[in-house]
């Protein structure tokens, strides 16, 4: 699935998506992001409380791609957004939107780099959106998946974030142009 | 008055949703209350909230009423949602 994703994000081979992976429109995220709520729930693997914050967690990922790329799209709009329950679960939601650092640019013209990039987006009070006030969602994923020791990582650019415990930010092995979160309990 | 936040849904989580419902709540429950009455907020019911569906109504909330109360917070996301809003987005409650 993480394989398929990035394939997606990178635009290699994989133009006919099956729907079930792809979510052109927000409702369309909205009304699958009910389903892995209800599939946490039955699969019972984790506690009900976790459950909802995990589904907390990828709304506000993928909600994030389409606040922030609305109009603006580069080239297909929408996420890639599907899970699987084996030994753990696994979440994985990807765009092809602009990234993180294109993203907060707009706002902080002085960042250098996608990691210097995601230290802002992950701990700093400040909006890509500005001068609306607004850009908490990813401070709330890093600490709820720290929490709940959860393990989610996030590369957009040439930078990977590893978050459980710790926030770890390195380069990535593979550059991409949007997001791509992975996230296992 | 008491808002019911499950009346606008169990799983609350977009920015557009919650400016939809913040719209309502102009339009239908808050017209004319006045700025001192007591305004609880009931978040029994929801399963899921966000940040970002919480900053439009919670945070806009706060900020029109002086005497806000917070009812029922257990759920969890509704607790770190909270958290979030008071640590990031300048929440006041």
């Amino acid at each position: 699935m993480e394989k398929l994703a990035m394939k997606w994000v990178l635009d290699i081979g994989t133009d006919a998506i099956s729907e079930s992976y792809y979510c052109a429109t927000r409702d369309v995220f909205q009304a699958r992001l009910d389903n892995l709520l209800n599939d946490l729930l039955i699969i019972g693997k984790i506690d009900e409380g976790v459950a909802y914050l995990v589904s907390a967690i990828a709304g506000e990922i993928g909600n994030n791609s389409f606040d922030h790329n609305i109009g603006n799209w580069p080239s297909v709009p929408g996420v890639f957004f599907d899970w699987r329950a084996n030994d753990g679960i696994e979440i994985v939601l990807a765009d092809r939107g602009r990234g993180i650092m294109q993203t907060l640019k707009k706002v902080r013209p002085e960042i250098k780099n996608d990691q210097e990039a995601f230290r802002v987006a992950f701990f700093e009070k400040i909006s890509g959106r500005a001068p609306e006030a607004r850009g908490n969602g990813l401070k709330f994923v890093r600490e709820s998946v720290k929490d709940q020791k959860i393990h989610l990582s996030f590369i957009s650019g040439d930078a990977v974030a590893e978050l459980n415990d710790d926030f770890n930010v390195g380069l990535a092995e593979q550059k991409i142009n949007g997001c791509l979160a992975i996230i296992k309990i | 008055m008491k808002i019911e936040l499950k009346k606008f849904g169990e799983m609350l989580i977009s920015r557009p949703a919650g400016r939809e419902a913040y719209l309502a709540m102009l339009a239908y429950l808050i017209k004319g209350v006045s700025r001192d009455e007591i305004i609880e907020i009931d978040f029994g019911g929801v399963k899921v909230l966000t940040p970002s569906w919480a900053d439009e109504v919670i945070t806009k909330l706060a900020a029109e009423f002086k005497n806000i109360k917070l009812l029922n917070t257990q759920n969890s996301t509704v607790a770190a949602t909270l958290r979030t809003l008071i640590k990031y987005s300048d929440l006041k409650i």
